[in-house]
Order: C-alpha cells, then structure tokens, then sequence
C-alpha cells in the first residue's frame, strides 16, 4: 500500500477510485495499476476480488508497448483480449460463489470488476453485459438496496429489448431477476408476471419439469403464498419438490449403477455448487411449510424430507443424511401406501454403510 | 459501498435508463414509434391502429406482450401468472409431443403438411379455456367438473387431424372418473365406454374389449340412462357384442373355429342381454353361420331357425330372407335337398314381396341351379330366366354375363334329351327337324307339335 497525490499525477490522468470512481490517495502496492481513495475501499476489493486478480491487471493497465509490426500489434491486441475475457469469466464466478454464500456486499466488487471489463471489449450496448447487470442487481436486492437492484434491472432489460436475438437462457434468468425484485418490493402481480415468463423461457430451453423451471415454480409459490393463495401454493411446492425427487432420486440411482464399477466417480459432483445451494434453499423452505402447515400432509412432508437426505447424500454430509431420513421415514409411514418408505430405507442403510 | 460504487457507468455512457416509474411510459413510446419509425418496423407488423393521434393511448404490459410475442407464449404466460402450472405443462407437453412426432415422420409426410399446433390459435385457446378449468375445479376437489371438462376437450379435438388429442383427453377423463366415488362409477362406466370407442376405431380389439368389459361390469344391474333415454347397460352390450363379433371374424380368417364359436356366442349373449332383437336375430344368425363353417348343421339349424323367428316377428323380410336362404344351404349340404328347396321357394316369395332385387336374383339362382342338378331343366329355366330379368335392370355387367351363361345352359341341358334323341332315331322327320333347328336356333323340340 503507497500513498499518492492526486495533485502529483502527470498531466491528463486522473486516478480515480476502484470502487467508487473518486479521486485516488492509495494505490495498490502489488500491482501499482490499482488506485483507492481509502483504505476501506481498498479492503473491500481485496476481499471481494482484487485478492485473486491483482497479478492479471497488470498487463492490462499498463501502457501498450510499442510494436513495430503489424502482426505483434495485431498479437497483443488479441492477447489482451483474451486475457479480459477470462478476467471476467474469473470476476463472474466470484461473485456468483460470493452471492451463494450469502456474502453480498463481497460480491458487489467481483460483479463490478466483471461489469468494467465487458464495457471494454463489448460496448456499453451488448448482450454480454446482462449476466454482470443480474449478479449487481442479485447482490443489491441482497443487501437491500432495491432502487439500486432496480436499476440494474432495468439496463439489462433496455440491452435484452434492444437485442431481439436474445437466447432464452438470458430472457430466463433477467425475468427471474426481475419476477424476486419486484417480489421484494411488494408489487405481487408484477412479480408473477416476471416469474411466469421466467417458467416459460425455461421451459422452452430445459423442459417444463426441469431443475432449472422449478426454480421459477418456487417463487411462484412463495408469491402465491404470501397472496394467500393457498391451493395453488401448495400445488406449486408440491410440483418442485415432485421435480427434485425425481432429479435426486435419478442422480442416486445411476451412482449406485456405476458404483458397482471400481473407478467410483465422485457423487460431489454430480450437482454444481449453485445447484446444491439451491436445492437445500428450496427444499429446506418447503420443508418448514410443510411441517408448519395446519393441515399437515405427511406424504408431501415425506418427499420433501426424503429429498434433503438424498441432497445431504449427494454431498456427502452424513449425520444430516440421517437426520432427515429419520424424519421422512417417521412421516411415510403414517401413510400405508405411498411408495416412500422403502426408498427411503434404503438409503439409511446406504449412509450406515458409508459412515461405518 | 455498493451504492456508491455506481456512478462510474454514468447515464452519458450508457443508454438511455428506464426506471420503474416512467417504464410503461416508455413501452407506449416504443409501440408509437413503431408506426412512423423504420428502426422500430418489425414489431410495428402486428400493431393495433392507434384511435387518434392527439390521445396518447395507454399501453398495459400485457398489451404489448400481446403484440411482441407468440400467442403461445402468451397463453402460457397467463396461464402461470393465474397459477394454473399444471395447465400450463400439460399443454406443453402436447405442443413438444406434436413436434417430436413431426420429426419422426419427417418432411414429406403427412403430419409435415399439418399446420403446427401452436399456431393454430383457436385451438390453443380452446385448450387454455378448459385445461385451466379443470384444473381449478381439480384444486377445489370438484373431480366431476374436472371430468366434464377433459371430455369438453376430448369431443372437441374429435376429428382426423387431431384424433391424438381427443384420445388422450379420454385417457385422462378415464383417470379422472376413477376417482369419484359419489356416483357410484357411472362417470366412470362413462369413461371406460369412451376409451373402448377410442381403441375400437384405432382397431386395437384386445383393449377396446377390456374397457368394454369394465363397462359392462360397471353399469350391470344399474338403471342409468343417457338423453335418448337408453339404459348404459344396453350400450355396454352392444358394444360387445359389436367387439366380439368382430375378434370373431378375426378368429375365423386365422381358422381357430373353435375359439371363434366361442367369441360368437358370447356375443349372442351380450346381443340377448342388449334387449334389442335386431340385434339379437344377427347374433343368431353368426353363431349359425359360425356352426355352418365348422360342421355342426343341427346347431347351426336350431340358431338360424331363432334368426328366422326373431325375423318374422320384427317384419324384417331381407333377414327372414337371409335366414331361409341360410337354412336352405344347411338342409342342402345335410342331403335334404326337397326341404332345401322348400326354403328357397320360401325365400323367393319373401324377396319379391321387398324389393330387394340382389336377393332374389341369388335365390332364383340358387333355385335354378338345384333344379338343374336335379334334372328338372324346365324349372331351373324358369328361375334362371327369372334371375336374368332381374339382373338386366342392376346394370351389373358381370353379373348380368354369368346369367346369361346359366340361362343359356339350362336351356341347352333341356334341349339335350329331345336333340340326342332325334339324333339317335335318325330318320327323315327327324333330320329335317334338326336342320330346321339349325337353321333357326329356336328351341322346337319341346314344342309337342312338331314331334
């Protein structure tokens, strides 16, 4: 960490902040491309993102050599280029592992880093700016700063409106975006609207009893449930929680038919980080209504349970896996035919195995 | 931190922001544009003219959704914003089955020529309409209202072209009936009757039987009735017996007799037990011709006389025409050809009294030819000639040449006797009468005159 004068800079260059674009007093001593105007910026990038990225921006701060050549010239520039495009793929994941851990205003530095490079190669008007847009948006509705979440929003869907070839993975994810923002600011109806276009956008790209729709269904439900629109809420969880059975139920069996083979792939893997993250946030959510639910239905209550022991399996969490197989196999068997109980043994027997 | 962090991308750099409060405004200023502007021309196809231009007209998101997108996707999108999710999959599903099969078949093929369904916008919004009924009525536990409406669906997708749909709409009105219970199965009695009807026309017999037969079971002994005022438990019957005379036949082009006769009595039974003695007299009349094929003349007798008795007393004269000529061809292949012959005599006289003229010009035929295999060659002449009569008004070439031919045989066997034995004889008188035989081709021998 050195200190510098904004007074001092040569003629023409304005040393402004990382984060917050005002004139700079430090600069980052590993690197010396990167300014602050406090320390507490400082530490908030090196947290967020700087800690991982200090080394790449050198290269791409410092002046451009001077080339002879065409062709070293025309080198450099596709280096660079390069080397930008993983420093956002770099900065995006950050984020994005920042947002699922819960650590919003960690995330913020990542997503802007990434948002700054995208400027850089693609225009302020392209499509690739929208996932940088959504991941702000994401960590400002997280720290609570709706008119600001909204604003993002709002660049990205003026980018998505602008560009009609826009896939629909990118239409999927902006509507779901939006359907949470608007879920969060209290507008219900807009936020259904958003969320249905989220489900059909999905559904057109995954197929409508995907993991990735049932997302979408989720909030639907959580919107409908806060509109006491009970029947339908109850539908909708029990579609989801239908949906992840299915996938985990899917996931357990083609491990255990590979198992039989020595080279035991690792179970870890076979849901990402974010997936996993959103199983146990969804599950657990639908767990807890269903257990408080005045009416309980223990078959749904099953599932549900039975759901959380295969995810916590998959992840290899063992005491947890136990916990809540013990729940859903007290719940299924209130119920005489409901086809729960069997599985659910089973794979009791399987963590048995596993820890002994 | 976070907020201030933003002012970095300031609004100079980037176009121009919409926020919240002014976004419907500038949707509408999108649509108006679209009129005037080129750049904004493709969205502009399909909107609405404006009502005038000093009135600045108000858009709703949903409006220009209308205007933007598909109207699949719209339907789709309405559907879930209401919460109707399982509508929505389900149409879903339809539309990507649609299109799986499509690709199946490939370009060429019939379904290729086919306009897609989810271009077909009556239809979607038909499917909108009672899916997402029936799926509120499902929500409230209403599971009649449920049914009414998938059959709703299923008889209005019953045409050619869409014969999948209307058939899977059955299929889960079947389910649906399975679970009310309050009416004691008579939805679902309903519901086997249409998916029996369903696999009848696909022509898969086994299971058309099997959900007839559930019907069958379903409404036995129960009184409901439909508008025409027809008890279902007669239709059941009908219906089986209209499948078992039909696995019947199948049967008999495999030559499994036994297991044929079978079927066909079962479907007598079904036809007893219909109550409609129509029906009844054509069940009697397979089971007799069923016995006929395999043998067994006495019983197929005792069938065919019930046939004819059922046939008397309806007034049907074509069956009671059917069942002597029937009885005829029993009595005939037993050797007792005098009866036989009774019975044709019978059948003529009833087949002229109706008009219908195919059957009694294969009574007059057959009557001719027993007549002529038995050497009464005036008698089988007369039928013969009867038949030809009678052919010569059908317009029926073929039919009408192999007249001619067995009239012009009979007529020669008759002349034969008289022509051998002039021949024989050889005299005078006799040669002159062949010669002026064969001078006018006309038939004098049996003239008495001149012999």
């Amino acid at each position: 960490m050195s200190e510098i004068t904004p007074l001092a800079n040569p003629r023409g260059v304005k040393r402004l902040c990382e984060l917050c674009q005002r004139p700079a007093r430090l600069q980052c001593s590993h690197c010396r491309v990167t300014y602050y105007c406090d320390s507490d910026h400082q530490g908030a990038d090196w947290v967020g993102i700087h800690e991982k990225v200090c080394q790449l921006l050198i290269p791409l701060r410092t002046a451009v050599p001077f080339h002879t050549l065409e062709v070293e010239r025309e080198h450099h520039r596709a280096q660079t280029l390069q080397r930008q495009e993983q420093l956002i793929e770099l900065s995006r994941a950050t984020a994005q592992k920042k947002l699922f851990e819960g650590k919003h205003q960690e995330a913020v530095p990542a997503a802007l880093l990434s948002l700054r490079c995208c400027v850089e190669i693609h225009g302020t008007s392209a499509l690739q700016l929208v996932p940088s847009y959504l991941l702000l948006a994401e960590a400002c509705t997280g720290l609570g700063n709706l008119t600001q979440a909204e604003e993002y929003l709002c660049r990205a869907e003026w980018t998505v409106l602008k560009n009609t070839e826009c896939g629909r993975r990118l239409r999927h994810t902006l509507h779901r975006s939006l359907g949470l923002l608007h879920a969060a600011k209290g507008d219900l109806e807009g936020a259904l609207e958003h969320l249905a276009s989220d489900v059909y956008y999905a559904s057109e790209e995954f197929g409508s009893d995907h993991i990735v729709t049932s997302g979408g269904y989720f909030h639907m439900a959580n919107v409908f449930f806060r509109q006491n629109k009970m029947d339908i809420a109850d539908s909708l969880y029990t579609e989801v929680t239908a949906i992840w059975h299915r996938h985990l139920s899917s996931l357990l069996e083609a491990h255990q038919r590979s198992a039989s083979a020595p080279a035991d792939p690792p179970l870890e893997h076979s849901l990402s980080e974010a997936q996993q993250a959103e199983a146990q946030q969804v599950l657990g959510a639908i767990l807890d209504i269903r257990e408080q639910a005045p009416r309980p239905d223990p078959t749904q209550t099953a599932r549900a349970a039975h759901s959380l022991a295969l995810l916590h399996f998959l992840g290899t969490n063992t005491p947890k896996v136990v916990e809540f197989g013990r729940k859903a196999l007290r719940c299924s068997q209130l119920v005489p035919d409901c086809g729960l109980t069997e599985p659910i043994e089973r794979l009791l027997q399987l963590a048995e195995s596993r820890s002994a | 931190m976070s907020t201030a962090s933003l002012p970095r991308i300031n609004t100079s750099f980037f176009p121009k922001i919409i926020t919240a409060e002014n976004h419907s405004r500038f949707h509408q200023q999108r649509q108006n544009g679209g009129h005037g502007n080129v750049e904004s021309g493709k969205q502009s196809g399909k909107a609405q003219p404006l009502k005038g231009n000093d009135k600045q007209p108000r858009f709703t998101k949903q409006d220009i959704a209308v205007y933007r997108n598909s109207h699949k996707h719209n339907i789709c999108v309405d559907m879930l914003r209401k919460g109707y999710h399982k509508s929505f999959s389900e149409l879903f599903a339809l539309i990507q089955k649609w299109n799986a099969s499509r690709e199946a078949a490939g370009p060429g093929s019939a379904i290729w020529q086919q306009e897609p369904l989810e271009e077909q916008l009556d239809k979607l919004d038909q499917l909108q309409h009672f899916l997402t009924r029936a799926e509120a009525a499902q929500r409230a536990g209403r599971y009649e209202e449920v049914y009414t409406n998938q059959v709703s669906l299923a008889r209005y997708f019953d045409n050619s072209e869409d014969k999948w749909l209307s058939d899977h709409f059955f299929e889960s009105s079947l389910h649906t009936a399975s679970l009310i219970k309050i009416d004691g199965g008579k939805k679902e009695a309903e519901a086997h009757s249409n998916m029996g009807k369903v696999y009848m026309e696909k022509g898969q017999l086994e299971k058309a039987t099997e959900h007839y037969e559930a019907f069958h079971h379903l409404t036995l002994g129960r009184a409901w009735k439909d508008e025409a005022g027809r008890t279902h438990n007669s239709w059941a019957c009908e219906g089986l017996w209209r499948i078992y005379t039909l696995l019947a036949d199948k049967m008999l082009e495999n030559k499994e007799h036994k297991q044929a006769i079978k079927t066909i009595i079962k479907a007598f039974e079904m036809a007893k037990e219909a109550g409609d003695k129509k029906i009844e007299g054509k069940a009697a009349y397979r089971v007799g011709l069923a016995y006929q094929s395999s043998g067994d003349q006495q019983t197929a007798m005792t069938y065919l006389n019930m046939y004819m008795e059922l046939s008397k007393a309806l007034g049907d004269k074509d069956g009671l025409g059917k069942a002597y000529k029937a009885i005829a061809n029993a009595l005939e292949s037993e050797g007792k050809v005098a009866e036989s012959v009774e019975y044709l005599e019978k059948f003529v006289e009833v087949s002229q009294g109706s008009d219908q003229s195919r059957s009694l010009e294969e009574a007059c035929m057959c009557l001719g030819v027993i007549f002529n295999s038995r050497g009464q060659y005036d008698k089988g002449c007369e039928y013969f000639a009867k038949a030809y009569e009678i052919t010569r008004n059908l317009r029926d070439l073929p039919l009408l040449q192999k007249t001619q031919v067995y009239l012009g045989a009979a007529k020669a066997r008759k002349m034969m006797t008289a022509f051998s034995s002039h021949m024989e004889t050889t005299g005078l008188v006799n040669t002159e009468e062949l010669l002026a035989w064969k001078d006018s081709r006309n038939d004098m021998f049996s003239d008495p005159s001149t012999v």
